[in-house]
C-alpha cells in the first residue's frame, strides 16, 4: 500500500534534483568559461643565449601561455661583481623574446644569472635561472663568400677553395682564434667528406675526377666555443677535357701492346730456332781425315800419322829466291878443274834437291854429272850413287820434264858422293858430253841446322860451280847442321828419304835417280811407288833439275 | 755471395736510419739561448711567443676536459639559486674582461697579470691534483690530467718569464717588472683562501683563468709581433 505512495513521491523528488544538477552545471561552465581568458601567464622558458665573436651575446626564451591577457616579458639579470639586479638593455635588435646585450654590457669570464618574468593583468610568471658564461656560448656566424676555382696544372687539376671569415668576428686582434672546416661532396655520392682547415681561409682538393661536380660547404668556430652553421652549397663542375686525353694515351697503350705480345708468343712457339739463330752451336775442332775418337784413344803412332799425312804442304816460294843457286850439271869430262885441291875431295855428285814434296818433279832436262877432276874422270864420273833402289823396276829413271816449280820442296840438296870411292860404278862410259848445261837447283840454307848428327857419308856438297857443265864438290863430311842443305830435325831415316841418290846415269844425258829407303820398316809406302820420277831427258840451257822426293809417309 | 751482399745492404740501411735519426735528434735538441751566445740558436719574440701560446691552449683544453668529466660525475647544482657566486681565490687579481679593456692595458702590466695568474695556481692545482688521485670515483686518466694540468702552469710560468725577459732586452717593455724579482709577492695575502673551495669550484675558476691567459698571451703577441696567425 506504501509502495505506490513512495513512488510518485519519489518521482517528484527525483525529477527536482535533476533540474537542479543542470542548472548548477551550467552555471559552472559559464563561469569557467569566463576565468578562462584572463589568467596569469605561464612560466617562460630560456632557450639558449649565443655570443657571435666574444663581444656581445643574445639571449632567447620561449613564452609560456598569456593567459589570454596581454603580457609582458623582462629579462633580468644579476652578475659576479655586480651589484643588483639589471634589465635587459635592448628586447629589439635580435628580434622578439630575445635581449641583446651589446658591447658594453658584455663581460668576459663572468656569470650570468638571466631569468625571464612574464606579467600581464593577472599575475606573473617567473622563469628558471639560466646561469651563463660568454666564454662558454660562443658560436660563430657562417663564412662568407665561399668561392670555388678548378686550377688546371700540366698533370693534374684541383680544386681551390676559397672563403672569408664572418663579418662581424675580428680575427687580427687575437682576441679570437678561428678555426675552419669544410665538407666536400660529388654530386653522384651523398656522401660529405670533411677536411679541417685550420686557421687558413682557403683550401686544395687534388685528385678530381674529371667532370665531376662538387658541392662545398664551410664552418667555423671561436676558440672552444661551438661550431656555426654551415654555408649554403657552392658547386662547381670540373671540365672533361683531361680524361679524354689519358684515354686515348691508353688506346695507344693497349694497340701497341699487342704486337708486342704477338712477337712474345711467336718467340716463345719458336725458341728453339730462335736460340739457333742467336746463340748458333760453336763447331767443335775438327782435322779433315782424323778421327777425334781415334786421337782422344791414345794411338799415337797412328794419329801423328793422320796428321802428318794428311797434310799438303805449301811450297813455299821466297825461300827457293833467296837460297837458290844452280849448278850447272854436265857431262864434260873435260874442263880443266879451277881448283886442283878440291879434286880429291870432290865426288861426283847429284845434288838432288830434297823436301817434302809429295811428287816427284824433276825439273832438269838432263842432267849429267861431270867430274871435273882430272883424275879418272870416268872414276869420277862413276861416283854416282849407287843405285840400290827399289825403285829400278820402275821407269823411275826418267824424269819427266816439268816445270820448274818453285818451292816444291822444302828440303836440302844434297848432293850423293861415294865417299872417296873411286870405284866404279856401273855406269856405262856412255857418258858424253854435255851439250847443254843445266842447272841444279841448290838450296841453301842459312840458318844453321841444329843438332841434325845425320852422318851421312854418302853426301858430298857441291862447293862451286867452275865454269859450264863444272862442279866441285866438297867431298868433306858433311854434318848436316853445316850447311845449308839441312833438313830440318829429320832424323837418320827421314832424311835419307828425302834425298834420292843418283843411280846412274843414262846415255840421253839422263840421270836416273833413285830415291833410297833407308828405312827399314816395310811400311813405307815409297815401294808403292805413287810418285813419279822423272829424268831429265835433255839437258837445255837454264833449266832445273828439281828433284822433290816423295814425301816419306804415304 | 747472395747472402753477403744481402747482408751488406741491410747493414748498409741500418747505418743510414741511425745516421737520419741522429740528425733529426740533434736538431731537435737545439738549446734555447736568451742571449745570442756563440753556437746557439736563439729564438724568435714570436716564436717564444707561439710555444707559450700553444701550451697555454693546451692547458685550457685539458682544464675544459676536465670540467666536462666533472659535470657528468657530480651533476653540480644547476638548480641551485645561483647567486652563490663562486669567489675564486684569484678573483682580487684584476683582469680586464673585454676586449677593449684588454687591448687598452699596458704590456707591462698585462705581461705582470698573467704572471700573477699563474703563480697563483702553483699550489691550488698540486692539491687538486692530490685530491684526485686519491679519490675512488676517478680512474686513472683523470688524474693523469690533473698531473699534467699542475705541471703545465709550472712550465708555462716559466715560458712566461722568459718572454718578459725577452722583451725586456729588446726594449718593449720596461725593466721594472715586479714579478720576476719575487713571484711570491704576487700571491694575494690570504693565499688559503683557496682551501676551502670545493674540487669541482677550483676546476671551474681555472677553466677560467687558463682562457684568460691564453687570451692575453694572443693580444700580446698580435699587438707586439703581429707577423703569422694573428
Amino acid at each position: 500500500m506504501s509502495l505506490p505512495f513512495l513512488r510518485t513521491h519519489c518521482g517528484t523528488v527525483g525529477a527536482r534534483m535533476w533540474r537542479d544538477l543542470g542548472l548548477a552545471v551550467l552555471v559552472l561552465l559559464s563561469a569557467a568559461v569566463e576565468s578562462n581568458s584572463t589568467s596569469p601567464p605561464g612560466k617562460p622558458v630560456l632557450l639558449s643565449c649565443r655570443s657571435p665573436e666574444k663581444e656581445t651575446f643574445t639571449c632567447w626564451w620561449e613564452p609560456g601561455s598569456d593567459g589570454g591577457l596581454p603580457t609582458t616579458y623582462r629579462l633580468y639579470y644579476e652578475r659576479e661583481r655586480l651589484e643588483g639586479v639589471h634589465e635587459c638593455p635592448d628586447y629589439w635588435s635580435a628580434g622578439s623574446n630575445s635581449c641583446f646585450f651589446n658591447k658594453t654590457h658584455t663581460l668576459i669570464w663572468v656569470d650570468y644569472y638571466l631569468t625571464v618574468v612574464a606579467s600581464n593583468a593577472l599575475g606573473n610568471a617567473t622563469s628558471d635561472i639560466f646561469k651563463m658564461d660568454v666564454m662558454e656560448i660562443m658560436k660563430p656566424n657562417v663564412p662568407e663568400n665561399v668561392t670555388l676555382l678548378v686550377v688546371e696544372t700540366e698533370d693534374s687539376p684541383y680544386l681551390h677553395i676559397r672563403w672569408e671569415h664572418p663579418r662581424n668576428t675580428d680575427t687580427e686582434s687575437g682576441w679570437v682564434t678561428i678555426k675552419y672546416e669544410l665538407r666536400i661532396k660529388q654530386e653522384k655520392n651523398n656522401k660529405w667528406k670533411e677536411y679541417m682547415s685550420g686557421t687558413q681561409s682557403h683550401f686544395s682538393l687534388y685528385s678530381i675526377a674529371p667532370g665531376g661536380v662538387y658541392t662545398v660547404q664551410v664552418r667555423c668556430k671561436l676558440d672552444h666555443g661551438s661550431w656555426s652553421e654551415w654555408t649554403n652549397s657552392t658547386n662547381v663542375k670540373v671540365p672533361n677535357y683531361v680524361q679524354n686525353e689519358r684515354s686515348f694515351w691508353i688506346l695507344v697503350a693497349t694497340l701497341s701492346a699487342i704486337p708486342f705480345m704477338a712477337a712474345m708468343c711467336i718467340l716463345i712457339v719458336k725458341r728453339e730456332n730462335v736460340k739457333q739463330c742467336v746463340l748458333p752451336p760453336v763447331p767443335g775442332p775438327k782435322i779433315r781425315g782424323v778421327d777425334f775418337h781415334l786421337l782422344m784413344s791414345g794411338q799415337s803412332e797412328d794419329s801423328t800419322n793422320a796428321l802428318i799425312i794428311n797434310q799438303n804442304f805449301p811450297l813455299i816460294v821466297g825461300w827457293k829466291d833467296q837460297m837458290e843457286e844452280y849448278l850447272i850439271v854436265t857431262e864434260n869430262d873435260i874442263g880443266p878443274p879451277s881448283d886442283a885441291s878440291h879434286c880429291q875431295k870432290r865426288k861426283k855428285s847429284l845434288i838432288i834437291p830434297a823436301g817434302f814434296c809429295s811428287d816427284w818433279e824433276i825439273q832438269c832436262k838432263s842432267t849429267h854429272i861431270q867430274n871435273d877432276c882430272a883424275g879418272g874422270t870416268k872414276n869420277e864420273t862413276g861416283n854416282f850413287p849407287k843405285n840400290n833402289k827399289s825403285l829400278s823396276g820402275e821407269s823411275l829413271s826418267y824424269m819427266e820434264p816439268s816445270k820448274l816449280q818453285k818451292q816444291q820442296c822444302l828440303g836440302q840438296n844434297f848432293v850423293n858422293t861415294e865417299a872417296t870411292d873411286p870405284s866404279p860404278l856401273n855406269y856405262d862410259n856412255a857418258v858424253k858430253p854435255f851439250t847443254n848445261s843445266g842447272y841444279v837447283d841448290i838450296r841453301k840454307h842459312v840458318e844453321n841446322t841444329q843438332e841434325v848428327n845425320v852422318k851421312q857419308v854418302d853426301y858430298s856438297r857441291v862447293e862451286d860451280v867452275n865454269g859450264d857443265n863444272v862442279f866441285i864438290l866438297n867431298n868433306k863430311n858433311l854434318a848436316f847442321n853445316s850447311s845449308g842443305y839441312m833438313d830440318f830435325q829429320r832424323q837418320e831415316e827421314k832424311l835419307s828419304e828425302d834425298y834420292s841418290r843418283v843411280k846412274e846415269v843414262g846415255s840421253n844425258n839422263v840421270v836416273v835417280l833413285q830415291i833410297q829407303d833407308m828405312s827399314a820398316d816395310t811400311k813405307n809406302p815409297h815401294a808403292t811407288g805413287a810418285h813419279k820420277m822423272g829424268v831429265c831427258t835433255e839437258l837445255i840451257n837454264s833449266e832445273y833439275i828439281d828433284t822433290i822426293p816423295a814425301p816419306p809417309l804415304m | 755471395s747472395w747472402s753477403l751482399f744481402f747482408l751488406v745492404s741491410v747493414v748498409w740501411v741500418v747505418l743510414v736510419c741511425l745516421l737520419f735519426c741522429s740528425r733529426l735528434l740533434s736538431v731537435g735538441a737545439a738549446p734555447i739561448c736568451t742571449n745570442a751566445q756563440a753556437g746557439c740558436h736563439a729564438l724568435s719574440l714570436a716564436n717564444l711567443f707561439d710555444r707559450v701560446i700553444q701550451h697555454s691552449a693546451r692547458m685550457h683544453g685539458i682544464s675544459n676536459d676536465l670540467h666536462s668529466e666533472f659535470e657528468q660525475y657530480f651533476l653540480p647544482s644547476k638548480n641551485q639559486i645561483g647567486r652563490v657566486s663562486r669567489n675564486c681565490h684569484t678573483s682580487t687579481i684584476f683582469t680586464p674582461n673585454g676586449k677593449e679593456n684588454a687591448q687598452r692595458m699596458a704590456r707591462q702590466e698585462l705581461t705582470e697579470v698573467i704572471l700573477k695568474l699563474l703563480v697563483a695556481w702553483r699550489d691550488p692545482l698540486w692539491h687538486f691534483h692530490q685530491s684526485i688521485a686519491h679519490h675512488h670515483d676517478f680512474n686513472n686518466f683523470s688524474a693523469n690530467k690533473a698531473l699534467e694540468m699542475s705541471d703545465m702552469v709550472h712550465e708555462l710560468r716559466k715560458g712566461v718569464e722568459k718572454v718578459a725577459e725577452k722583451m725586456q732586452m729588446m726594449g718593449i717593455i720596461s725593466n721594472s717588472v715586479s714579478s720576476l724579482a719575487s713571484p711570491e709577492a704576487l700571491l694575494p695575502s690570504d693565499s688559503a683562501e683557496w682551501r676551502l673551495m670545493k674540487d669541482y669550484d677550483l676546476l671551474y675558476c681555472f677553466r677560467r683563468d687558463s682562457n684568460k691567459v691564453q687570451n692575453y698571451l694572443k693580444i700580446l703577441k698580435c699587438r707586439i709581433v703581429p707577423e703569422h696567425g694573428c
